[in-house]
């Protein structure tokens, strides 16, 4: 009895917190996804699955619900191959190379909305960048007014944004690399292209996954950076699925539809982020054997 | 053995887990899905105030305000409290779902899903004098009260470049206007600033309240109703703005602009016009433009009376809630914030706001304006609207969207089918 009562007082506290932080938010998220909850009435009324039949039906939605999918994609490929690119090139024990690193993760410190409005008076069309081009005689660059040009620059923003957190990973996975291995390759006359092919980088397979599945779920749930530099637009075409549920939860008073979305948004990336690293430790096995 | 002691510590740790879940949930919940009546309290004591800040109306700038309530009110402390989220309008729903409402609210004005949630200030005499407290009313009831007015369909422009472009007066209809641009493109000026985010559909609807509510004069009504089309009653304009566009008089990457940016263009100089609402007085008057800026009525369509009808929204709008526990206290706050001669004057200086009566600190870009507003034969409300003309929440977010389709490749016809499906869809 007295070794229970140990035991729940230690857990007991930590189980308080998740039950609080992450099962009741989340249920309650569910529970409110099934009401037409408009965000004030005392009683939402519980409409079953029609928020997610509307979900379905909407264009606005399912066009978020790409635009979120090719951020994440295209982005968390270049974070990882930028975040190992420049892991790679700071690597040595140098101050040139500590300084470098500071400079490297300090966007990360940045808040994101502060860098989206930096970036939008770099790239907005009477922005740093435009100013130049005029000042030159040549014509703006719709960097942030063409729906495509807007796209690529909100994942190149959120890339310079996110990828000095990657690189840090890296850095850290480098220095668990054998040296006993690196010496043997360098022994064996393994070219340095050849080094890294089949010794740092298997070496290095966890620290992909993690990286991996850390940048897909943070750009699966992209919000503040669209709010300063784009606003979602033009036209909507930079609205992601993190915008749109807040935008439909509090813009249009539809906190039922906007916790719908939410939960679809949770079951897709807690769903890719599975299928990632499933993916990666069949890689890592294959790689092992 | 082993499975037995998996099972009870199973067991054990469901009902930890369930019982910590029902503790939470019946803590969490307590607030957001009970209908609190409130009650009047006393004469002293706290009232919470939840309230826009923004670079004119700075936290420091609403204590000054209500210091003088509280000076002669001994014993009562107005807390200012500052949205958590973005806006009040995304805070309010958080504190109540939280059971943590404020007793009043600043800058929302009640519709049918906020109207439940407050107090209903009809009885009380002192709201019957305050401005477009009638147009606020929902189902004849009053819930908000304001300060002033916001004149919106406003066009602000370049005298210079107007006299540059040989253009002697102000046009008064829409094709008088678009001849204007012409003119004003051709002396070297972009006709008309414009901008992304929320400035695109905002100065469309700015500049379409007059002739639409000439031609249709209920058009709320007809438009909830379905005895018009929402698209068919925007597309004339629509069609307007997509000619300009393609005119070269809105600047095409006029998107990737936010509205600091269109304001600094135009303050240049290098515009010729910009619609937006009075707010923008304050902006041009602490801007100080090198050009002589003047302010014209958004014009109407050609046949119709000039001028016509002026956009108008509530400046500061207060409501009270209905879970207060210091009703008295909390009505009593709000009417010396829309009565209060010296409390009125510094919120209508303050904000750039416009309210009869008040006009000796007006600038005379403001004075402009109040002669807009005084000359205008009647107020309108505008986009989403409130009290008994409103449109279904999310027409500004939608209509925003659909009109810088337009510059995507969108035609005219394709937005005004995309607002009748929108609504449609709200029904």
């Amino acid at each position: 009895m007295r070794a229970r009562l140990t035991t729940l007082s230690m857990v007991g506290p930590a189980l308080v917190l998740f039950v609080v932080m992450l099962v009741v938010p989340v249920g309650l998220s569910i529970y409110l996804s099934l009401t037409d909850w408009d965000g004030y009435s005392a009683n939402p009324a519980f409409i079953g699955l029609k928020n997610y039949v509307n979900l379905t039906h909407s264009a606005e939605a399912i066009r978020a619900g790409w635009v979120t999918l090719l951020i994440a994609a295209v982005g968390t490929v270049l974070l990882s191959a930028l975040g190992l690119g420049f892991a790679l090139l700071v690597n040595g024990a140098s101050r040139l190379n500590a300084f470098f690193r500071i400079v490297l993760f300090y966007p990360h410190v940045l808040s994101a909305l502060v860098v989206g409005f930096l970036w939008s008076a770099v790239l907005g069309t009477s922005g740093v960048v435009n100013g130049w081009l005029t000042s030159k005689g040549s014509a703006v660059l719709p960097f942030l007014s063409d729906p495509k040009w807007a796209l690529a620059s909100l994942i190149a923003v959120l890339v310079w944004a996110g990828f000095g957190v990657n690189v840090v990973l890296y850095l850290a996975g480098l220095q668990t690399v054998s040296k006993d291995l690196l010496e043997a390759a360098r022994i064996d006359g393994a070219s340095k292209r050849q080094t890294f092919l089949n010794v740092t980088l298997p070496a290095l397979a966890p620290v992909v996954t993690v990286n991996l599945v850390l940048s897909l779920v943070t750009l699966l749930k992209t919000y503040d950076l669209v709010v300063s530099l784009t606003g979602g637009g033009p036209a909507g075409s930079t609205q992601t699925a993190a915008y749109l549920i807040l935008w439909d939860s509090f813009h249009n008073n539809a906190l039922g539809f906007g916790s719908a979305q939410s939960v679809v948004l949770m079951v897709i990336t807690a769903g890719l982020a599975l299928t990632v690293a499933r993916l990666r430790a069949r890689a890592d096995q294959g790689a092992s054997a | 053995m082993a499975r037995s002691v998996r099972l009870k510590a199973g067991r054990q740790f469901g009902l930890l887990t369930s019982a910590a879940l029902l503790l939470v949930s019946a803590a969490g919940c307590g607030g957001g899905f009970s209908d609190n009546k409130g009650a009047a309290g006393g004469s002293t004591g706290e009232v919470r105030m939840l309230v826009n800040i923004t670079p004119n109306l700075t936290k420091s700038y609403w204590e000054g305000l209500v210091k003088p309530f509280e000076d002669a009110n001994p014993g009562v402390d107005v807390k200012i409290e500052a949205p958590s989220g973005s806006g009040v309008k995304d805070t309010l729903p958080q504190l109540l779902a939280a059971g943590n409402a404020p007793d009043v609210v600043e800058t929302l004005m009640a519709d049918k899903v906020l109207a439940p949630q407050m107090l209903d200030l009809t009885n009380e005499a002192w709201t019957k004098d305050t401005p477009l407290v009638d147009q606020a009313k929902l189902d004849g009831k009053v819930y908000t009260v304001g300060v002033g007015q916001q004149a919106q369909s406003l066009v602000f422009y370049n005298k210079d470049a107007f006299a540059k472009a040989g253009i002697s007066a102000p046009p008064k209809d829409l094709d008088e206007l678009t001849a204007d641009m012409g003119k004003l493109k051709a002396a070297g000026y972009l006709p008309l600033q414009t901008a992304g985010d929320y400035v695109t559909g905002l100065q469309l609807l700015q500049l379409a309240d007059p002739s639409i509510a000439t031609k249709y004069p209920d058009w709320f009504q007809q438009v909830n109703s379905k005895q018009v089309k929402l698209g068919d009653t925007l597309l004339p304009l629509l069609e307007r703005y997509q000619s300009w566009i393609k005119s070269g008089y809105i600047d095409k990457n006029a998107l990737g602009l936010k509205d600091v940016g269109a304001q600094t263009n135009f303050f240049s100089g290098k515009a010729g016009m910009y619609i937006m609402g009075s707010w923008l007085v304050r902006t041009a008057d602490d801007a100080k433009p090198k050009f002589d800026l003047g302010v014209f009525a958004a014009p109407v369509e050609k046949g119709q009376p000039s001028p016509g009808p002026q956009g108008v929204t509530m400046a500061a709008p207060y409501m009270v809630l209905k879970s207060t526990k210091q009703r008295d206290l909390a009505v009593k706050l709000v009417q010396f914030l829309v009565t209060d001669k010296t409390a009125v004057q510094s919120q209508l200086s303050q904000d750039g706001n416009f309210r009869k009566g008040y006009t000796e600190k007006l600038s005379p870009l403001g004075k402009q304006v109040q002669d807009i507003l005084d000359q205008a034969p009647k107020g309108v409300a505008q986009g989403e609207g409130y009290g008994a003309n409103t449109l279904p929440s999310g027409f500004n977010g939608e209509w925003n969207k659909a009109v810088q389709s337009l510059y995507t490749g969108k035609s005219a016809k394709d937005v005004a089918t995309r607002m009748d499906s929108w609504l449609g869809s709200k029904s």
